[in-house]
């Protein structure tokens, strides 16, 4: 069948997608950063694929920062969700707004 | 081996279609539950690949921190199915044109990366010099304290920006 490698670049090209449908169409801000979740997973998924195909171990090295700091950002972008819902009152992205118009 | 690529498709096949119901979930706690898998998934694509250190740490860190604590916000924020608002239908056909292109050209390009592949010739790291170095653990180790030592200690320090961030965030009143 196919090669592995060439499974597993069409794999995070796939998952890559549904974080960017999940961040365009879902009106949920809590929602939208679990689409952030998955696009970060599949950058993951790529890089250690090219990692294992080389040879090298840069690419597991940079890996290791990626969850590192998505760890850092998704822990920040919760307190952030739940100060958007402390002024709003809820988390659409419809309703959290204050310009008029 | 045959073994090893009918398990690397099942665990492919687990994480597309999981992250394609996430997709279609109305229920915040149940895209946040479909991301737990596809992570199990992908930490099981990664232990079949022989880097068990990324594997362990994705166990870890982000499929036992960070969905236990997007589990705790929905939790904490009560967040119940999202109310029907209407299908606004170009905005659904706009998004689906747009992943739709971007899969079809991407693709097209891996498949055929794939046809003219060259042996790779770079790199020293194979299985088997890493098992004989003392195992994928160590040689990584071995490689993020001596080359990769600068990020590590960057690393350590943006940690402490975000602990510091997300206390001051959870502290603050707005009512003045």
């Amino acid at each position: 069948m196919i090669s592995s490698t060439l499974l597993l670049q069409l794999t995070s090209l796939y998952l890559f997608i549904m974080g960017l449908v999940l961040i365009f169409l879902r009106r949920n801000t809590l929602v939208i950063l679990l689409g952030i979740e998955l696009l970060l997973n599949s950058a993951n998924l790529l890089l250690v694929t090219y990692s294992k195909m080389h040879h090298v171990l840069d690419g597991q090295l940079q890996v290791f920062f990626v969850i590192t700091i998505a760890a850092a950002e998704s822990a920040i972008g919760l307190s952030i969700v739940v100060n958007l819902f402390r002024n709003f009152g809820s988390v659409k992205t419809s309703q959290t707004k204050t310009l008029l118009g | 081996m045959e073994n090893n690529q009918f398990i690397l498709l099942i665990l492919c096949l687990v994480a597309v279609v999981f992250s394609t119901l996430m997709v279609f979930f109305r229920n915040p706690l149940s895209v946040a539950l479909s991301l737990l898998m596809v992570l199990l998934a992908s930490g099981g694509i990664y232990g079949l690949m022989g880097e068990h250190m990324v594997a362990a740490i994705q166990l870890v860190v982000y499929a036992g921190a960070i969905m236990v604590l997007f589990i705790f916000a929905i939790m904490l924020l009560n967040m119940k199915e999202e109310e029907h608002e209407k299908n606004n239908t170009p905005t659904i056909f706009m998004g689906v044109l747009a992943g739709l292109m971007i899969l079809l050209g991407v693709g097209a390009f891996f498949i055929e990366a794939d046809k003219n592949f060259m042996a790779p010739q770079a790199g020293p790291f194979t299985s088997n010099l890493m098992e004989q170095l003392g195992g994928n653990t160590k040689v990584l180790a071995h490689a993020l304290f001596s080359q990769g030592f600068i990020p590590f200690e960057a690393i350590s320090l943006a940690l402490l920006v975000a602990i510091v961030g997300a206390v001051v965030l959870a502290k603050r009143k707005f009512d003045q």
